[in-house]
């Protein structure tokens, strides 16, 4: 995908969200949907490349961790796991698609430096 | 969104944590496409992706042609370089705005947004958006689309629903494009299909071909259908 673009947002939403307190960003925690085709390493090394771009951003580590695709299924109620893209209930083999996790492009987590 | 922020810069050595912050990446794009939506309630936003080459500009403008007299069609086509798309369209008489997005692989909702304010839509009944060819990056971003089409040509290979999963979820229609092509190259519509269908069961499939005119009276009556629901759905409210 388009990390060193997806790293920028993540300063700018952390800049706006916390005016303040930016500089004091150690740890940046990211949670990615399997869907939103970020890849974790590709995603660690575009961090690393837009830190040595911005001294200001220094000392800031980024971890990345991954969701599976879960979809919801309106005739049994069951949240059930989708592997190799089949949208299918595991518990009736209906189709289904309504993704109630496997989206996320989300900032889950900060921790701050004292 | 409600942020937890640190409580004091007193706390003892180590770090203060920050928990269930969850700021969406794609939050200011998603209020955009938003803002799109409301500005349009009477015109069909259309957004067409695909893979670079699979037809998207021949296919619009002798969707141009057809519709002529029936609905009135405007184009807004993303490429990474250059006007040659919208001055193809317009070639055909199609009222078209190149968006150049300087190398970018998807358009944005910003983008859209802008192009509007230069972009007159008076009369206009179906906006579609040419996305730039790319199966992956366009799939995240919500455009204000009323729909989502996906062109796959024939000559992509029938295994591009599987590996490009997220796009055809996120379409409601899928063209099978260059039909023209299929009996000379190992291309199953229906293998397509079924896959398209594991991933979204509800995606509807029409076979065009630009060249010998396959299905263009389908799609054109698809996109005539959509536009007259879209309408009356606003005269109603």
């Amino acid at each position: 995908m388009h990390e060193i673009s997806l790293v920028r947002n993540i300063f700018r939403t952390l800049k706006e969200e916390f005016p303040d307190d930016f500089g004091q960003i150690r740890d940046i925690y990211l949670t990615v949907g399997i869907l939103s085709n970020v890849q974790p390493i590709a995603m660690e090394n575009a961090f690393q490349a837009v830190l040595e771009d911005e001294p200001g951003y220094r000392n800031k580590n980024l971890k990345v961790e991954v969701l599976p695709i879960l979809i919801h299924c309106h005739y049994c109620d069951k949240n059930s796991l989708v592997e190799q893209y089949r949208f299918i209930c595991s518990y009736c083999g209906k189709p289904g698609k309504d993704v109630i996790q496997g989206e996320e492009l989300l900032i889950k987590k900060v921790e701050f430096e004292d | 969104m409600e942020a937890i922020k640190p409580k004091s810069n007193r706390a003892a050595v180590g770090s203060l944590q920050c928990d269930n912050t969850t700021f969406n990446l794609l939050k200011v794009n998603d209020f955009v496409a938003k803002a799109i939506r409301d500005r349009l309630p009477e015109v069909l936003v259309v957004n067409l992706c695909s893979s670079p080459g699979s037809g998207k500009t021949t296919l619009l403008q002798e969707t141009g042609k057809r519709l002529k007299g029936k609905i009135n069609m405007a184009v807004l086509v993303g490429d990474p370089e250059t006007e040659r798309d919208a001055i193809r369209m317009r070639d055909v008489g199609i009222h078209a705005l190149q968006i150049v997005t300087g190398g970018m692989c998807h358009i944005e909702a910003q983008m859209i947004y802008q192009a509007l304010d230069h972009f007159d839509l008076d009369g206009v009944d179906l906006l579609v958006i040419e996305n730039v060819g790319n199966l992956v990056c366009p799939a995240a971003f919500d455009l204000g689309e009323d729909f989502r089409v996906t062109v796959l040509s024939a000559t992509e290979g029938d295994d591009k629903p599987k590996k490009y999963p997220r796009m055809f979820l996120t379409s409601e229609l899928m063209l099978v494009s260059k039909s023209d092509l299929l009996p000379y190259v190992p291309f199953s519509v229906e293998a397509a299909t079924l896959d398209a269908r594991d991933i979204n069961a509800d995606i509807e499939v029409i076979t065009v071909s630009s060249l010998n005119g396959e299905g263009l009276d389908q799609w054109c009556d698809w996109l005539i259908e959509r536009v007259s629901e879209k309408k009356s759905k606003f005269q109603e409210a």
